[in-house]
């Protein structure tokens, strides 16, 4: 009975910890160690959960990834017009990019860590997965096959904008993201309503 | 461009062709190019990874020249969009040194590429914005639209869809018309 309590939380622990360490030491340098010691549990442990560090790191990636879409989809939905929704959308999106500790460690220092899933071949995966994620913010207003454009747009806008060095815009800021989108991105994305 | 500057590019080029980025070092640079290692240091004083960034911007430049020689005779921005999309993309797949790279040393590549970016999206900005100007003249685009901003938009955007095409498909013209008139030009470009 004990066991079925405490066998979750040590998982879910597992994935908060490499998050911290990332966001502490970077990918490289955070051992199973580090993250044994931040979880409170022992290097035995993590490995009845996992095979190791490569796996704990994609299933926190996994799990990050469903939490942030689940936001973004929930400030779309509760928008009251479409061109609110688009504004939520992309204000959750960048405040939730731009708050992350562990991505933005890496996206300093071991970009290279972070960049190879998002640029050319593996970019297009991720880019289709965010889109079909993103839709469902957008379902009230658009067809399905436009709410699934509108996602994808969405997610290179963002990818471009809030990812890449050098942003000229800052989009966690909602009327400045919001006179953006309203002049150049949501009349692009309502053509066939 | 400075004459030994331009060899010293292309002679990095032809050893990131044979070799790859990790193995192409300084010396061999200097053979292939007939310059240096001294003169090299002086153009590049950041050495090794200061030439492999130029060497990947200078050829993005090249690539981003041969594009306009190919489409100057474009009527409007949304036409030259129409066709640049299909053949900056086709020129990617068919770059054998990009696409080398990018199997062997994808990191070193992508890395470079990231911290390239706003130099890649500042040159196709500013390739943009005369053309935005013209269609502006001709009565298409609004006199209070921010012209820059959109020059930067719809570059990043355009760089979006050709490094990663996901779900759209840049070999089929409608496709691609729908993509420039809607999502790219659908803000500013009146009757897109």
């Amino acid at each position: 009975m004990t066991l079925a309590v405490t066998q979750a939380p040590v998982d879910a622990r597992a994935l908060d910890a490499v998050l911290t360490c990332i966001g502490r030491f970077g990918l490289a340098k955070t051992t199973i160690d580090d993250i044994a010691r931040e979880a409170g549990c022992s290097r035995a442990t993590l490995y009845r959960y996992f095979d190791g560090k490569p796996e704990i790191v994609r299933r926190a990636v996994a799990a990050e990834r469903e939490r942030v879409a689940g936001l973004v989809v929930d400030a779309g939905r509760s928008a009251p017009t479409f061109a609110d929704a688009v504004v939520a959308v992309v204000v959750t999106a960048a405040r939730e990019l731009r708050n992350h500790d562990a991505l933005q460690f890496l996206l300093a220092h071991e970009p290279e860590a972070v960049l190879g899933h998002l640029a050319f071949g593996p970019g297009d995966r991720v880019l289709i997965a965010v889109g079909d994620a993103m839709a469902p913010a957008f379902d009230r207003w658009l067809s399905p096959a436009d709410a699934t454009r509108a996602g994808d747009w969405l997610a290179r806008v963002v990818r471009s904008y809030v990812l890449m060095p050098h942003p000229p815009i800052d989009f966690t800021d909602p009327s400045t993201a919001r006179a953006f989108l309203e002049q150049l991105v949501i009349p692009g994305l309502e053509g066939s309503r | 461009m400075d004459e030994s500057r331009r060899r010293v590019l292309e002679g990095a080029y032809e050893c990131i062709a044979r070799r790859g980025m990790a193995k192409t070092t300084v010396d061999d640079v200097a053979a292939a190019s007939g310059v240096s290692r001294a003169t090299i240091y002086r153009l590049f004083p950041g050495g090794k990874e200061e030439l492999l960034r130029d060497t990947v911007g200078w050829e993005m430049d090249r690539f981003f020249l041969r594009l306009g020689e190919e489409l100057g005779d474009a009527a409007d921005f949304p036409e030259f969009l129409e066709r640049a999309l299909p053949l900056a993309r086709r020129e990617l797949r068919e770059h054998a040194v990009l696409q080398k790279v990018l199997e062997t040393e994808p990191d070193r590549l992508n890395a470079l590429i990231t911290v390239q970016q706003h130099r890649v999206i500042g040159a196709i900005a500013a390739y943009f914005l005369p053309l935005l100007e013209r269609d502006r003249a001709a009565g298409h685009i609004g006199a209070d639209a921010d012209l820059a901003a959109c020059a930067e938009y719809v570059a990043r955007l355009s760089l979006s869809l050709i490094s990663s095409p996901g779900r759209h498909d840049l070999g089929d013209p409608a496709e691609v018309q729908r993509l420039v008139r809607r999502e790219l030009l659908g803000g500013v470009w009146a009757d897109a």
